[in-house]
Formats: C-alpha cells, structure tokens, sequence
C-alpha cells in the first residue's frame, strides 16, 4: 500500500502542477500582450500626435494663402481704415471666400472669419456667417494673427472642441498688417472616425469631465473623464498617460489619453485612444476563448499525453496489484486451508501492510477463540469447526465426555430441544426452567447463557462431530440460587430461581464473554484468572472503578464462593463467568454436577 | 520798517536750522525701489495657451507688445508702517472675448463689478477659491459685482474662454508698482528696512525674496523669475543634494 500511495500522491501532486501550468502558462503571454497592446495605443497617440500638427499646419497654411489674396487684402485694409460701406465690404469678403474655398464641408471647415485690426469681424462664411460685427481681439489667436503670427489654437466652447487657424492679412504691399483671418473645424464625431479609420482603434474626446464625442457605445466609457482626472499630473509632465486599463462591464480595456493643446487643455479636453485588453488567463477564459481547432491531432499533443496517462494507470495498477490484490488472494487462500485444516495458522510473516496486520488480527484471534473459550465462543468455536473442519478438539479446551466438563457444559444460545424430561433441580432454591424444545437458531441469537451439558453437544467427541452432536436433546439441569456477589452490587452472582429470573440474569447478547471449565489444579487457577481479566476489562468497559480490586482479593473470593456452592448444590464443580448487567461488571457462576 | 521780537527771532533761527538738519536724514528713512523684471522667455509670448504652431509671417515685422508683462506687478510686503490702500469700486469691461483691465490691486472691502459689453456669454468664478466667487454666467449686458473684504490674491477665471483671467490683489500694503513693457517698475517713499518683493505675473505669484531697502542707496533692482522648468531643477538638484 505504501507505494500505492507514494503513487496516488505523485500523481496528484502532477495533476495539480499541470492545472497550475495551464493557469499560470497565458499570464505571462498576457502581459506581454497586454504591454504590445499598450506600445501600439503609445505609437497610436504619437500618429495621432502628428495628424493634429499636420492637420494645424495644413489649417494655418490654408488661412496664410487667403491672407495673401489681393481682394481680402483691399477689403480688409478698407474695412480697417473705416473706409468704404461695411454691407459691401462683408459681401465682397463672403463672395471671396467662397470662391476660394467653394465646398467648406469637403475641406473639414466650419466657418472662416475675416477680422480688421480692431479685431472687429467683418465676414463670415459657414457658421454664423450672417452675424458679424462683434469684436474677437481678446482672443490669444487673433490677437496674435493682428500681431503677424500664423498659429493655431483649440477651444472648448458650447460643449464643443473646435480647432482654430489664424493668419494675418497683409496689404498688397505686404508691408503691413490690414486684418487677419481665421478658420474654425468642430473637432467631434467626424474627427473621431477619421481617426478611427487611420489608428484603427477606438477614439474618444472628453471637455470638461465629459464624453463629447467616441467611437464606442453610449455609455461604454462614463468611467473614462474620472480615470484621466486620476492622473492628472502624469498628463501635466508626460502631455500623455501611460496605458491604462479601464473595466467596462465584463471587457478590460487599455486606455492612453492626451490632452489638446491651445486653451482647450485648460478645459480639461483630452483625447483617449482605447485598444482591447488581450483576454484574461482564467479558467473561464481558457474556456471561452479555446476552440475546438485547439483540440485538433495536429495543434495538440494528445499521443503523449495518452501515453503518460495509460502509463500512470498501467503504473498504478501494477502497485495496486502487488501490494493489496496479490496479498489479499494470497491470504485468503491460507484462509481456506486454514478453514480445511490443512493450516493451523497464517504465516503472517509473509504479509506486509494492512494485510500483514489482517494476517496478525486473525491469527490472533484464531488464538484466542482456541485459548479462551466463552460461551459465544463455544459456538464460534463450533462455527469454526464447522467452517475449517474437525480441529482434533475443543477449541476452548473443553474436557472431554468422561471429563468433569462432560455434560455440565452449558448449551449454547440455541439450547438443543430435550425429548425428556429435565432432572430435578439440585436444590429447592434452584428450579431449573423447562427447556424449549430444540431447533437450530439462527447464529446471532446465542448469547443467552444457560447451564447447558456438554456432553449433549458432543465438545467432548470434537471434531466436526461435535456439531452433530449438538443437535442431540439433552437435559439440562440448572443451578440453585447463588449467593449475592461478595463484590457489590457490580460483582453481583445472580440466581436462577426461575426462567424468568434466568433469563434476566442472562447477559445480552455478546455481553457474555467466556465459560471456562473448571479443572483441578493450574488450569483452575488459569480459569480464575482469566475471570479476573475479564472482570477488571468489563469494570473498565463500564466507566467503574477498579480500585481496591486485587487479583488476589478476587481469586480468594472465587475459590471462597466456589467452595460455598459445591457444598451447597452438592456438584462436582463451579464455572464463573463475566457479564454485564444493568450497565455494570458482573458474575454469574454455574454449578457442574457431573 | 517792523521791529521783530527777538525771541521770534532765535525760533526762527532754530527752525531753519532744525530743518536744514532734518533734510537729509528724512530721505535716509525712505527710499525708492527701482528694478527691473526679467520674466523667463516662455513668459515673454503675448499668449498665455499656445497650440501646436506659431509661425512669424515673414513679411513684416511681428508685435510683441502686450502679453504677460502688461500683467505682472511688483508688490513689497512686510514694510514698516505699510497700510492697505482704501477700499474703492473698479470696473472690469467684458467684451471682444477681452477683459479689461486683467490685474486690479486694491485694498479689502474692495468691490469689483464686472461687466459684460460682449455679445458671448462668460462664466465666472475664482476656481482656486470658490468660496468667495462661485460660478456664474453673465449674461451680454449683465453687470456682476463681487466683494472682496480679505487680503489676497484672487483670480477670477472665465470657463468657456480660459484665458480671460482677471488678478485680483487685495493688498495689505500700498507699495507696489505694475512693471511697464520692458519690466521697470519703481516705488517710491518705502522706509528703511527688510521686506518682501514678491512678483505677481499672469495669475500667481512668482517670486518672493527678501530684500532690506536701508542697503539699496539707488541701486537697481533686477528680478529674475525663473521658469517652471528652472524651477522644478531646482528642485530637484536641492533633493539630490539632500
């Protein structure tokens, strides 16, 4: 068993380094997944990066060719001056520009606004574009266009992003500044998708704390404007996040934001490009993500994995075989012989483990049902007769029919019915109970003891005719009332006045531990002393008290209360026997006549 | 011709005298404070949000007038004898995406009424003290006026359009002194003594040094306000060195 075991362990022990392999195999691949994943929202927002300056020169190289033109210019200058009619001036500026730019939608342009020096606009076209008049100087991009430079802002107003060009408007001589010009994109959906399309991840615009514009459902990223606002300062320094990983519902997602430039990023106006977050090395995503290609002969290697589970059954088996099967059939056919006779004993030496210690437990017990014979015993003794056929003799020693045990043997559980009558009692105060009529009982149902005669069940012939022997009717003549146990009330030596008293005094079943003949001499000694054994284990079975309780006080006792009923009851002997009753240690003594 | 009395006479005498003598020791007790303020060349852009370009004409010559100058003030704390100046009502015109003046220096009590002569809406507030300003819109037309009782600085910021801010400085001391394009400033009648010059330049203060004005004779100033980035070497180098 010990290597059976040793097995089972080392098998378990591989089972749980597999699944820890299986489960712990993908992590790493994950995060490198997860860092590629990461390096390619970086390159990302780097492209993205580059698309918004482009796109800004693109915007301030369109803005500088309309500040060059000579119509613009002569509006302009004139609109600056004060001179000439402001409705012409507007119209002639609007018609201008939209010959220039005929198609603003196709250029991505929302509006552009002409502006004079006091920054007061003269013309729109596009957004607004009958609306002009208002002043514009305070804002940094015209102040700066009215001052010579071209450059670009991005403004978070109304709840919209939009990015700016501005440019001065030279005169024709190009040698002052007669107004300046600007063009105005909304940085929304359309920017989203463009972005999309080009980065080929998802894209969102935040202002303010707020989603304005994503590429993904509604509502997929309400969690994102908090987790920016979380790094805040990393923005500050770095003008990006590093990759961050954001849950919506049951997807992980990896987020890198920006922030724009231009005033808008005193707004809180960010730009987050969302990549998918590689799948989870869990058990349920290794369930959700195999397919059963993943299976296939060709992607897995199933002929070694075969090979190393037949060889670990084939191995188990083996031990299994060598260390519980082969010894078992082996015990049990030395159980066989033993029960033909043809052994008196298992040679437990040849077994090792629990079937060695098997092999020990019933020799032991084969010795003690031959050494310490009860009542039950008898009876097992005979099964065992009956099972291993004729042992040359009682098992318990049991004298033989000319013996003084001869017919004072009590019966067994299953009292052998009596075809006459039962001999008078030995006293008066002893009525011996008729005996039922004999018929064989069923095993379990012999633990009554009764004054039995031996002889009626042939133990003095032994062998397996003594079975036989046991069927015979017999008389059986019971014992008179005894004397209160010199021990107690625990001690106490019931009589058996009646069968009704008998049958209370008898012990339950398996209670009665043995009944040993009495014999002359060392063997009536043995028999006293294995009383007492049985006595002291029974007090102690019980929860009494054995203190005080000396073998010699008790033989003494025995041989005194022995002595008493020979010479009260006139027999030849006396047999003591241990049971429990009501709970406690008790002992029943049984005259011998013959 | 008048005979004057003799005893007249001699008071007279110690008067002229007295005074003669008390000439230059009063102009030993206060002097004026002359410097100049050098902001770091990113603070030298007349735009206080950039974009990604900003690219000269290259036909004529670009204006640098204006910016982050025309808003920096030099202010001396912790002078002796220093008072707040009074308390009075100043008007801040919102208009062409513009507010005018951006810096007003005043003493507590002081009410600032702001008022929008725009056609766009502005949303106003001192984010950094909500407290004393909450957010609200002003209307075109609308006329807000807020009270500022505490010495402080105060930055009035406007959502929509950020770089619309307006400083406001309740001061506790009346020497102070807005530089003019170049970054002179000068202040006049400061007594003798150790003080504070504490630079006040687009929203924040920027520098705050000591300085004892008995030692300065006619000596200029010449404040040096470094940038962030310098400042956060600084930094760094004085944790290096710790």
């Amino acid at each position: 068993m010990f290597l059976s075991k040793i097995w089972f362990i080392l098998v378990a022990l591989a089972a749980a380094i597999a699944v820890t392999f299986a489960l712990i195999a993908p992590r790493p691949f994950e995060r490198r997944l997860a860092a590629l994943e990461g390096q390619r929202l970086d390159r990302a927002q780097y492209a993205a990066e580059q698309m918004f300056k482009v796109d800004a020169h693109k915007w301030i190289d369109h803005v500088g060719k309309l500040g060059r033109d000579a119509i613009l210019a002569e509006s302009l200058d004139a609109a600056s001056r004060g001179s000439g009619e402001d409705r012409v001036i507007h119209r002639t500026i609007q018609d201008r520009f939209r010959t220039l730019i005929p198609d603003l939608a196709s250029g991505g342009i929302d509006s552009i606004v002409a502006i004079d020096t006091k920054g007061r606009v003269v013309a729109r076209v596009g957004d607004q574009e009958k609306e002009h008049g208002d002043f514009m100087t305070g804002a940094e991009i015209i102040a700066d266009a009215l001052r010579g430079y071209l450059s670009d802002d991005v403004w978070g107003v109304g709840g919209h992003l939009q990015r700016l060009a501005a440019a001065p408007v030279l005169s024709k001589n190009r040698d002052r500044i007669v107004g300046a010009v600007y063009v105005s994109a909304e940085t929304g959906p359309a920017l989203v998708e463009r972005l999309k399309k080009n980065l080929d991840v998802d894209v969102a615009l935040l202002l303010r704390g707020k989603v304005i514009a994503s590429s993904r459902g509604p509502g997929d990223l309400d969690a994102l404007p908090e987790l920016i606002a979380q790094h805040t300062k990393e923005i500050e320094t770095a003008k990006r996040t590093v990759p961050i990983t954001m849950t919506v519902g049951k997807q992980d997602l990896l987020v890198v934001a920006a922030p724009f430039p231009g005033q808008a990023g005193e707004q809180q106006a960010y730009y987050a490009l969302i990549g998918q977050h590689p799948a989870n090395s869990g058990l349920r995503a290794l369930f959700e993500n195999a397919k059963s290609d993943d299976l296939k002969w060709g992607n897995f290697h199933w002929l070694p994995l075969a090979a190393g589970v037949f060889f670990a059954i084939v191995i188990g088996l083996g031990l299994q075989r060598r260390e519980v099967e082969t010894p078992v059939h082996r015990l049990r056919r030395e159980l066989k012989k033993v029960a033909t006779g043809d052994l008196q004993r298992i040679d437990d030496h040849n077994y090792g483990g629990h079937v060695g210690g098997l092999a020990r437990d019933i020799n032991a017990a084969l010795e003690r049902f031959t050494h310490a014979p009860t009542q039950r015993s008898d009876i097992a003794g005979k099964d065992l007769n009956a099972i291993l056929g004729p042992s040359g003799g009682s098992t318990f020693d049991l004298p033989s029919a000319d013996s003084a045990f001869a017919g004072g043997t009590p019966p067994p559980a299953f009292s052998p019915q009596s075809s006459f009558s039962p001999p008078p009692p030995p006293s008066a105060s002893f009525s011996a109970p008729p005996l039922p009529s004999f018929s064989p009982p069923p095993a379990p149902s012999f633990a009554e003891p009764q004054p039995f005669s031996a002889a009626s069940l042939g133990f003095g012939g032994g062998g397996s005719s003594s079975v036989a022997a046991a069927a015979e009717p017999s008389h059986v003549p019971l014992p008179g009332a005894t004397k209160p146990s010199p021990w107690g009330s625990s001690a106490a030596v019931p009589s058996f006045d009646d069968e009704k008293t008998r049958q209370e005094a008898a012990p339950p079943d398996g209670d009665a531990t043995r009944v040993v003949p009495y014999d002359p001499g060392e063997e009536e000694e043995a028999h006293f002393r294995h009383i007492f054994d049985d006595f002291i284990a029974k007090k102690r079975d019980c929860g009494e008290s054995t203190v005080g309780l000396t073998r010699d006080k008790f033989l003494q006792k025995l041989r005194e209360n022995k002595a008493n009923l020979v010479a009260k009851h006139n027999c030849r002997t006396v047999r003591f026997s241990v049971y429990v009753k009501d709970g406690k240690a008790a002992l029943k003594a049984t005259p011998i006549r013959e | 011709m008048t005979k004057r009395n003799p005893l007249t006479r001699i008071c007279s005498l110690l008067a002229v005298a007295v005074a003669v003598c008390t000439a230059p020791l009063s102009s030993a007790w206060a002097v004026t404070v002359r410097g100049t303020v050098k902001m770091p060349d990113a603070s030298r852009s007349t735009r206080l949000y950039s974009g990604y370009w900003r690219l000269e004409n290259g036909n004529v010559p670009v204006q640098t007038a204006g910016g982050a100058k025309a808003e920096t003030v030099v202010v001396l704390e912790n002078v002796k004898g220093a008072k707040s100046p009074s308390a009075r009502t100043i008007t801040i015109t919102l208009g062409g995406l513009d507010a005018r003046p951006r810096l007003v220096v005043a003493g507590p009590g002081s009410v600032i009424e702001l008022k929008n002569t725009g056609n766009v809406r502005h949303d106003l507030s001192t984010p950094e003290t909500p407290e004393v300003m909450h957010l609200e819109t002003l209307k075109p037309g609308d006329t807000r006026r807020q009270k500022f009782d505490a010495i402080g600085t105060y930055v009035i910021r406007d959502s929509e359009y950020p770089h619309i801010m307006i400083s406001v400085l309740i001061l506790g001391t009346q020497y102070f002194s807005a530089v003019d394009d170049k970054g002179a400033f000068s202040i006049a009648n400061v007594p003798d003594g150790p003080c504070n010059l504490k630079v006040w330049a687009r929203g924040k203060w920027v520098t705050d040094q000591q300085i004892d004005t008995s030692s300065l004779g006619k000596e200029e100033l010449t404040i040096k306000v470094a940038s962030p980035r310098e400042l956060l070497k600084a930094e760094q180098e004085a944790k290096a060195s710790e």
